[in-house]
């Protein structure tokens, strides 16, 4: 370890002397000499994540709704006492509210959305595994987006810290106080919890899509973008 | 200090030379190189370098990597998962977010090499598996087979939500061929070939690509043989073919089989020359004796009418009317020796005018037949008319003669002259060969009757001018016509009866109802000098048309020999072995003839003479004979 970190230092220099110029330049095909991806590129691949996982989102809570909830209680899901665990986060919901907020407060608002998803869905896995019939596609799905959310998170992070030059943002944990466990609730009452987590995770991952498109509206053309 | 600079150049040497007294050669490590860095789901990435001489020392290499934002740097997480030479960076060490900066290391005892770092996005570097579960299968689209060809994305590549949208692209070929043929297929994970070889086998591949990224691998090659199957469109083809061959023969054959009215259609034969008698192959001989011998045409010249009196003949048409009576005397031919029978009437090129001798004398001849049957009547009425007014007659004659001078159609030259004849006898009808037999006896009668009328003919003599006519009332008892002898107006008579002529002749004898009906035909051969018409003897009615022959040799027909210093006709017989008599008077043309006939005077005797003679001749003389007096007829002249 010694030898390494000595190494490490000595290839500190060394390695920031000899990197290649910062302009990057796109070659498939070969080793990009670029030292690190542009704005542009990195804001794209934002977005598509956040695409993607609001996408997987909405494929996981149709299937959870047909298999687990019935009809007549499909269309209450909001009206039941299980609001969404994200109600009191300080993020803008209208439209109104959206325009007016600056750049830098939908990057901050995204953040503090998927950092506040991330137990949740944990928690979700977990709860879905104690079902029965549960389908795997359905686990798979919500494995998958789980995942997903934390790379996003990184993402976020970098993104943040490429536009706005701020310092690294540590995810905050302590944030955990929004939800709460239930100890062994009762099936139905599980399967409504799940079936509200699914549902407004779903409604917060359209969000974080809309802020960053929105985001990327005003970078590209700012006059245009509502 | 010599000491010292000594034992640093002893130094410096042992420095540079201890290799070499080592025997072995160790150096710190070659500098490796990173070869490549590949992620296949863009989740996990690897990277490969290559080593570089280790120097002769055990060499261990170390790949740190930097994240793109932070001075921190790691080593490899794995360096045996992706093999000898390889780092791998499992999920939760990759992240789409930032770039990577990698370096390898190579460290020996003697030193260490660093390789050039690398900046890796991720995104950038995936390169998925190829595609899986690759099946071709045969179908058929309505007769034609195609191949589908179907596959899956590769297992780790997460293309249902959408992390990685790949596009694939499949390669075929036959199996004896080198080239492959490629198709691009999108985003699809089916893909159809059509257009396939009958029973070709053939090898299908399939890769795929990400949005940026890097092809795959070539899946592994799947087989499939096309069944047989008959190319329709050539079934068609062979079809037309043979039909269209078949048309073509058919045509062939029409052309051959009318290749020669074709032939004359479109290139119409020159005509060539078309001479009778002419024939090519003599010319080609190149003899022409022979040529134009052949040209000969038998006839021509026509020879054998070789008198020119027929050349010149100009036939002035009289035209005698049915209330006319007529006679005539037979007048002769005065030219040359012979009369010869006139034959032009056969002759297309006698010199006659439209009138012809032919038509007419058809026309005429029905005419006359129904003539004769009205002159039978009335020329018996006429005859007895005649019994008692003798007198006028003579001016008659000459009205009449004169009238039927004028009347005749002298524009063509050509005049005929159908004097009626009367004859005596009462078997004449209209039978045609009667008519003959009648006119012969008219003849005779004529005759005999113009030489009794020549004796008294005096009295009358003046009173006929111009004309002659000799009117013979045919009867077998002598009477008398009055014979108009004029030098001027001779006129031959053979005609038909004429019922007013008749009336007018009042015979000195008794006039017998004169049955004669014959038609006899006179032609006129020409007018002389003197106003003379010369007449002869035709072949009366139809049947002279058909038996128009030329002169019969066996007939009896009399020649005129000459004329003597008294204006006499001097005729020859030539057939009759009996004497002759002197006839009547008549232009002579000359002549010998053993027979002469004188005018008047000697008639007298004669008359019983030639009728008798004549009588027998009667029989003979059955044609009208052309340019032949009828001595018999003048011979017997009627007992006046």
């Amino acid at each position: 370890m010694r030898k390494r970190g000595v190494w490490a230092v000595l290839l500190l220099p060394y390695l920031l002397t000899v990197s290649s110029p910062l302009d990057c330049r796109e070659e498939q095909g070969s080793l990009s000499r670029c030292p690190s991806i542009s704005q542009e590129k990195l804001l794209d691949r934002v977005i598509q994540h956040a695409e993607l996982i609001y996408r997987v989102s909405e494929e996981s809570c149709s299937l959870f709704e047909q298999m687990f909830i019935p009809f007549p209680l499909q269309l209450q899901r909001n009206q039941v006492g299980y609001a969404c665990i994200t109600k009191a986060l300080p993020i803008p919901s209208s439209k109104g509210e959206i325009q007016q907020i600056s750049d830098k407060w939908l990057l901050h608002s995204v953040l503090m959305l998927v950092q506040s998803w991330i137990e949740p869905l944990v928690y979700l896995q977990t709860s879905l595994d104690r079902y029965d019939a549960a389908p795997d596609m359905l686990l798979n799905k919500t494995k998958w987006v789980s995942e997903k959310l934390i790379s996003l998170e990184q993402g976020v992070v970098v993104l943040i810290k490429k536009m706005l030059d701020e310092g690294m943002l540590t995810a905050t944990h302590s944030e955990q106080g929004l939800f709460q466990y239930d100890v062994q609730p009762e099936m139905l009452e599980s399967v409504m919890r799940d079936y509200t987590l699914l549902s407004c995770f779903k409604k917060d991952a359209h969000k974080m899509e809309t802020f960053l498109k929105l985001l990327k509206c005003r970078q590209t053309d700012l006059y245009n973008c509502a | 200090m010599m000491k010292k600079a000594v034992e640093l150049v002893l130094l410096l040497l042992l420095l540079f030379f201890t290799p070499h007294i080592m025997g072995k050669r160790y150096s710190p490590p070659g500098k490796p190189t990173l070869t490549r860095c590949r992620s296949p789901e863009k989740e996990t990435f690897t990277c490969w370098w290559e080593p570089g001489s280790d120097g002769g020392l055990p060499t261990t290499h170390a790949l740190y990597y930097r994240k793109e934002s932070s001075e921190r740097v790691y080593e490899c997480p794995d360096y045996h998962t992706a093999g000898e030479n390889s780092c791998f960076f499992n999920k939760n060490d990759t992240s789409i977010w930032v770039n990577y900066n990698i370096t390898v290391v190579a460290t020996n005892t003697l030193g260490s090499a660093f390789s050039d770092p690398v900046d890796v996005d991720v995104v950038y570097i995936v390169k998925p598996n190829p595609p899986e579960k690759q099946t071709v299968t045969i179908m058929e689209d309505k007769g034609w087979p195609f191949l589908r060809v179907s596959w899956e994305p590769p297992q780790k590549a997460d293309t249902r939500s959408g992390w990685i949208t790949l596009i694939y692209e499949l390669r075929v070929k036959l199996e004896e061929e080198n080239e492959w043929e490629m198709h691009l297929a999108g985003h699809q994970k089916t893909f159809n070939i059509f257009s396939l070889r009958s029973g070709g086998k053939y090898l299908v591949e399939v890769r795929c690509k990400p949005d940026h990224g890097f092809w795959s691998e070539w899946s592994s090659t799947s087989y499939i043989k096309v069944p047989d199957y008959f190319h329709r469109e050539k079934s068609v083809w062979i079809l037309l073919t043979i039909f269209s061959a078949f048309i073509f023969l058919i045509l062939t054959w029409l052309l051959h089989m009318n290749s020669r009215s074709l032939k004359n259609c479109i290139l119409p034969p020159v005509p060539g020359p078309k001479i009778k008698g002419f024939d090519n192959q003599l010319l080609k001989n190149g003899k022409s004796d022979e040529i134009f011998s052949a040209l000969m045409v038998s006839n021509f010249p026509p020879t054998t009418s070789s008198n020119y009196e027929d050349l010149l003949v100009e036939y002035l048409e009289v035209y005698v009317p049915v209330e006319q009576e007529l006679m005539q005397e037979e007048s002769k031919d005065l030219h040359g020796g012979c009369l010869k029978c006139e034959r032009s009437t056969s002759d297309s090129d006698s010199g006659r005018g439209s009138c012809d001798s032919h038509t007419l004398l058809m026309d005429k001849c029905g005419e006359t037949k129904e003539e004769g049957r009205h002159t039978d009547r009335a020329s018996s009425r006429m005859l007895t008319e005649a019994q008692r007014h003798q007198k006028g007659w003579e001016k008659d004659t000459l009205t009449y003669a004169h009238g039927d001078m004028v009347s005749p159609d002298m524009s063509n030259g050509r005049v005929k002259t159908w004097p009626s004849v009367f004859s005596p006898l009462p078997q004449y009808s209209s039978n045609p060969l009667d008519k003959q037999s009648s006119l012969e006896m008219a003849k005779q009668h004529c005759l005999s009757t113009s030489s009794c009328l020549t004796q008294p003919g005096h009295s009358t003599k003046e009173a006929l001018g111009p004309s002659n006519w000799d009117f013979c009332l045919g009867n077998k008892q002598p009477h008398l016509l009055h014979p108009q002898t004029q030098v001027g107006r001779q006129l031959q008579a053979h005609s038909e009866v004429n019922i007013s002529n008749i009336g007018r002749k009042q015979a000195p004898a008794g006039l017998q109802s004169p049955a004669l009906r014959s038609t006899e035909y006179v032609e006129v051969q020409r007018v002389n000098e003197e106003d003379l018409v010369l007449l002869q003897p035709v072949v009366s009615g139809c049947g002279r048309i058909e038996g128009y022959p030329q002169m019969p040799k066996g007939k009896d027909y009399s020649k005129v020999k000459g004329v003597d210093s008294d204006n006499m006709l001097l005729l020859q017989r030539e057939v009759m072995e009996e004497d002759w008599c002197p006839g009547v008077d008549q232009e002579i043309n000359g002549g010998t003839g053993n027979c002469y006939t004188s005018s008047t005077v000697n008639t007298t005797q004669k008359p019983t003479a030639c009728i008798h003679t004549a009588m027998p001749v009667q029989g003979d003389m059955a044609l009208a004979m052309n340019g032949y007096v009828d001595t018999a007829t003048m011979c017997t002249l009627p007992t006046c």
